[in-house]
């Protein structure tokens, strides 16, 4: 789907200092790159993305540059060099240990230092002979996309015959990023959106999400692609409620692994959308009364404001909040993405928009209106015929797993989204830190499971299944701790490493902030009735039995489904199962 | 038509006939088995087939036609009368634990198992419909399979692809619906299941149907590769019995010999996802076109059979979506490899070459409850909780050591007579009446054991080919505005706008205001306004 760069995409430029613009490509404009110089957009149109370019020299009286592609083995030549060098250690002279390129500080018998330590390097800039104003006019110069500057500069250092090979390539990638005049064309989707939001604009606005918890909330709720089959609706499912407080970026990494995150045009190989796309056709039917809402792979939004804040969607040509005929309406999230608040979804009666229906008007009437007038009765009308579809459809529950990353109390968004879900739909919560999934996994833990299940709480006598699985809680039990199975907190960091001929290591500087942790369950239905589970009579100590008594506290939330009634008929044996 | 849907991908409303269901009894101890009505193993219950679980029988009759996530009571069955396990209880009990422990190791052979009953020599014919009694021993969940749960219960066979290490990498390589992604070295097929979630986008067979009337859509597929013959055919039959024939295509054969052709086509890449031993060998198979002799660390071509396959008089083929950037993942546990790999990336034109390694951690929840109880509660740490606690016990000790010193005696009646703790009432007792599970400090830690390191991933991009010509093309149709320092403008311009990023958005704003306008204006005629929508914004769209 990201193969040319389109007029009017969103594309990210990633410069030496691996710092990234995003920015729009409008064709016939410029694009400014700061310090580096500006070239003209229509440069990097209908272009491979992915693509290394270089800033040429400005010709004379030009202000702005031309660009090159630099080919992948120019981006690596010094690397591959070195590699070679370090292959034929005869060529340059160089005791270099094992063919990997390490080397070591090594002493010969009549002291005769074989090779170079930093041992004799002075740490000063002053080595440096170039002064400031040189460099200034080298820059201004620029030539060689600032190859010739970062070659001048370590000509002039002092102390570079000094220098070990490890601080040399050291010394030069630095040069590198500030000097070179380099950019890579990247497109812009969810990996690159996560990452760009978190290092260099708000993280917080995005609950400092990172991918790889980013792709466990989408692994950990299961959601895929799951369009009805064709000539068989109703059978897909694939509909997943979602609570996004990161401004989008859930509801965009969701509707990635959905395939409804690019729209047509971007994304020839949109696998749904021909269905919809000649059912929904505006041209046939200039005033839809009736939703055309997807009825499978869909995702519902509840959102905590009176309009959902989905600002991220922007980058995928996606904003949600503009007039209907507006241009997002060919995207597919028009018709798979249902958002709905909070009070749409408890109270529906108390919105005004669900509630109360524009006092219907006859043909003739609507005939004799000023158009002004008729185009807000119509649109009037299509709002609330559009909420009530979501809420209706949303009640009705039947959901095939719920994602949320929220700064709000997760057992609070449970309360109201358990008995939404069908069974064995997968339940995924993120929160940046890890206080409130404790909190939660504590109010499913195995004591407190089996607490309920001996003893229910009076209030539920003589309720139905479907009653019980809306009850609200008390005190002593937040939320039913038999509705889901399975409660676990996990968290995932990926750990960048360098990779280069003898200088292999873990990266050297990151991004502290949140840790991120993943909070998971699975919805289930619990028998109907008593159940027993007392396990087979025995007075051999099962694995379980042991363990609980040695561990000096109650296993708590980390413990499973299983069986429920925890004690055993044996004399000293409690099976935590 | 009825086709036959994957359990993965579509599980309905309810568990279903011959489709697999995962059986949950604990997070880390679950079940998978296809679900039959009749027991074609003649395993010899009247039941039909039955899964036996430490908690208890469960014939399938009972899990059949339920709605996921349902509670299962045990059910009473005749284990010991069948066929050749007549000898008691004694013998049955053992199976059962052993098989418990089989899966406890993940070392759960249940194709051998089954083949094992198969051997019954006089198998009794299971009556049909036999009356089911639920028993008391204990009670499971059935849960719909998912990538994640097939990952923690399937049979293991190599080292296994955990959710983590899957997740990040599908994330990474971009697999969406719709991608073609090779996997080579599918092992245990944790990794061919995540996979085939997320690349799925529609049935083959499905798609002919009226893929005539409406526009092609792309079919996202796996191309899985494995080159040891056993696991093969084990994970043929797994995809096969999963219902993901269509999805995920398995091919037998060693990539780094053979490339990646299938049949002679293309399987037309977008991702790729390598776990192989030496991934450097398999790296010169995809290329864009013809390989280079590929210089290894020590400047030699590290196998002959690459060399061989360039000898080959056949058209050059290239596994590659030629029309796409090509994201590469591969899966190596050590540094030597990744050096190597990565040194071959470089050579064969991978940019963006990046090395991460995921470490996961699993939490344990618990009440840490601590104090001194005479009682001695269970899961109470006996010891002081505060200073105050410490003092007032101090203070006690000194009192009776006082007392024995002036009266050479001890005191009394402090001695109470010392009650199990653990027996079903008292724990019962302290759940319901007393509410432990309320009391202590809620905390948290990192469970005993933790995966520390899974493998190093590399990534890397291959992108599209771009030749010259196609950038002249290119340069035709976006003709280059440069900017003149005099202010004259260059030949064929127009409106050049030379903006910054803020005076960019301001124009942009200006012109949504603008349209939204003048679609208002137009209003009723939403043709009129989707056609001028899209002749302003994109005039060389078409082209």
């Amino acid at each position: 789907m990201h193969s040319l760069v389109k007029p009017n995409s969103w594309v990210a430029l990633r410069l030496p200092s691996d710092s990234m613009r995003v920015l729009q490509v409008v064709p016939n404009t410029t694009i400014s790159l700061g310090k580096y110089g500006s070239f003209s957009a229509n440069l990097i149109l209908s272009r491979p993305y992915n693509l290394t370019y270089e800033l040429l020299d400005r010709a004379p009286g030009a202000k702005d540059s031309d660009i090159r592609i630099v080919p992948a083995s120019e981006i690596h030549a010094d690397t591959i060099a070195e590699e070679q060098a370090a292959a034929n250690p005869s060529q340059n002279g160089e005791a270099i240990i094992g063919g990997d390129g390490v080397e070591f500080q090594l002493v010969g018998e009549n002291g005769e230092v074989v090779m170079r330590s930093n041992r004799e390097i002075i740490d000063d800039s002053a080595r440096q002979t170039l002064t400031m104003e040189e460099i200034e006019e080298l820059k201004r110069e620029g030539t060689g996309a600032g190859k010739d500057l970062i070659a001048k500069l370590m000509l002039s250092h002092t102390g570079i015959e000094q220098k070990t090979a490890f601080s040399l390539a050291k010394y030069k990638l630095l040069k590198t990023k500030k000097y070179l005049r380099r950019f890579t064309v990247l497109p812009v989707d969810v990996p690159l959106l996560t990452n760009w939001l978190r290092e260099e604009k708000d993280a917080t606005k995005t609950l400092e999400l990172r991918d790889e918890m980013l792709a466990l909330i989408g692994s950990w709720s299961n959601v895929h692609f799951a369009s009805d089959p064709e000539g068989t609706p109703g059978t897909g499912g694939g509909r997943w409620l979602v609570v996004d407080e990161t401004g989008g970026l859930l509801i965009a990494a969701m509707a990635e692994k959905m395939g409804i995150l690019y729209p047509e045009d971007d994304y020839s190989s949109n696998p749904d959308s021909s269905v919809e796309a000649e059912t929904e056709d505006p041209s046939k039917d200039p005033q839809p009364l009736e939703p055309n809402f997807a009825t499978s792979n869909t995702i519902t939004l509840v959102h905590t404001n009176a309009q959902p804040n989905l600002s991220l969607l922007t980058y995928f040509n996606y904003t949600p909040n503009a007039p209907p005929p507006h241009n997002s309406h060919k995207h597919p999230l028009a018709t798979h993405l249902l958002p709905l608040s909070w009070l749409q979804l408890i109270s529906p009666s108390q919105d005004t928009t669900y509630a109360c229906p524009p006092a219907p008007c006859t043909p003739a009437e609507i005939a004799a209106m000023k158009s002004g007038k008729r185009g807000t009765y119509f649109h009037k009308l299509r709002r609330h015929t559009r909420i009530k579809h979501i809420v209706d459809s949303t009640l009705a529950g039947g959901f095939d797993g719920l994602a949320v990353a929220s700064s709000m109390d997760p057992a609070s968004i449970l309360k109201h989204m358990i008995p939404l879900l069908r069974g064995g739909a997968p339940i995924a919560i993120y929160s940046p830190t890890i206080e409130p999934l404790v909190q939660l996994a504590d109010y499913y833990s195995t004591s407190r499971r089996t607490a309920f299940v001996q003893r229910p709480p009076a209030e539920l006598e003589g309720l139905s299944q479907d009653e019980i699985a809306k009850w609200l809680g008390n005190e002593d039990f937040p939320l039913n701790p038999t509705l889901v199975l399975g409660a676990s907190v996990q968290s995932a960091r990926v750990r960048p490493w360098q990779v280069l001929p003898g200088r292999t290591h873990p990266m050297m500087t990151g991004r502290g902030g949140a840790e991120g942790y993943l909070w998971t369950g699975v919805r289930v239905v619990p028998a109907e009735g008593r159940v027993e589970a007392r396990g087979k009579f025995t007075r051999k100590k099962t694995e379980a039995g042991n363990k609980a008594e040695k561990g000096d506290v109650i296993k708590g939330g980390n413990t499973e489904g299983g069986t429920e009634a925890v004690v055993d008929t044996g004399d000293t044996e409690m099976v935590v199962l | 038509m009825a086709p036959t849907t994957s359990p993965f991908l579509h599980p309905g409303p309810c568990s279903v006939e011959d489709k697999l269901a995962i059986i949950h009894l604990r997070r880390d101890l679950q079940l998978p088995t296809i679900l039959r009505q009749r027991d074609d193993d003649n395993e010899g219950y009247v039941e039909g087939k039955v899964v036996n679980t430490r908690f208890g029988s469960f014939p399938h009759s009972t899990l059949i036609g339920l709605p996921w996530g349902s509670q299962v009571r045990a059910s009473k069955v005749d284990t010991g009368s069948r066929g050749r396990r007549g000898k008691g209880d004694e013998k049955k009990r053992k199976r059962e634990e052993s098989e418990a422990a089989e899966i406890l190791t993940k070392r759960s052979k249940l194709a051998e198992t089954e083949d094992d009953d198969g051997e019954v020599s006089t198998p009794p014919t299971p009556k049909e419909g036999a009356e089911v009694v639920a028993a008391s021993s204990g009670f499971i969940h059935l849960l719909p399979p998912t990538p994640e749960n097939w990952t923690i219960s399937l049979p293991h066979r190599t080292q296994v692809v955990y959710t983590p290490d899957y997740s990040y990498i599908l994330h990474r390589l971009r697999a969406r619906p719709g991608t073609n992604i090779i996997e080579a070295g599918a092992g245990s097929g944790s990794f061919t299941h995540a996979s085939a979630r997320a690349v799925y986008s529609g049935y083959p067979e499905m798609g002919d149907v009226n893929g005539s009337t409406t526009k092609k859509r792309k079919r996202g597929k796996v191309w899985s590769f494995e080159f040891h013959e056993q696991r093969h055919m084990k994970l043929e039959k797994e995809i096969h019995d999963h219902g993901l024939d269509g999805i995920v295509q398995i091919t037998h054969r060693d990539v780094c010999e053979d490339g990646f052709l299938v049949n002679g086509e293309s399987p037309n890449a977008d991702a790729i996802f390598l776990d192989l031993p030496a991934p450097w060998l398999a790296l010169p198979h995809l290329t864009r076109s013809k390989p280079p002799p590929l210089k290894g660390p020590n400047g030699i071509a590290p196998t002959d059979s690459v060399s061989n396959g360039d000898a080959s008089p056949k058209p050059f083929v290239s596994p590659l979506n030629p029309s796409a950037p090509v994201h590469l993942c591969t899966f190596s546990p050590c540094i030597e490899q990744v050096q190597r790999t990565v040194s071959a990336m470089r050579q064969l034109g991978w940019v963006d070459i990046s090395m991460v390694e995921v470490s996961q951690k699993r939490f344990d929840i618990l009440r840490q409850r601590i104090g001194i109880d005479n009682g001695a509660q269970r899961g109470l740490q006996t010891s002081p909780a505060s200073v105050d606690e410490a003092l007032q016990r101090l203070v006690e000790v000194e009192g009776n050591l006082r007392n024995f010193h002036e009266q050479g005696e001890r005191t009394e009646g402090k001695k109470s007579e010392k009650i199990n703790p653990n027996n079903r009432e008292k724990i019962l007792e302290s759940l319901v009446e007393k509410k432990v599970y309320k009391e202590g400090r809620l905390v948290h830690r990192t469970e005993q054991e933790v995966k520390t390191h899974t493998s190093y991933l590399v990534f890397a991009v291959l992108p599209q080919e771009w030749s010259e010509e196609d950038e002249k093309r290119a340069r035709a149709e976006w003709p280059i505005k440069i900017r003149r320092e005099d202010g004259e403008k260059g030949a064929g311009e127009g409106e050049v706008i030379g903006m910054s990023r803020r005076q960019k958005k301001h124009a942009e704003r200006q012109a949504r205001i603008e349209k939204a306008a003048a679609d208002a204006e137009i209003g009723k005629a939403a043709v009129e306004v989707k056609e001028a929508s899209t002749a302003t914004e994109e005039p060389k769209a078409e082209q």
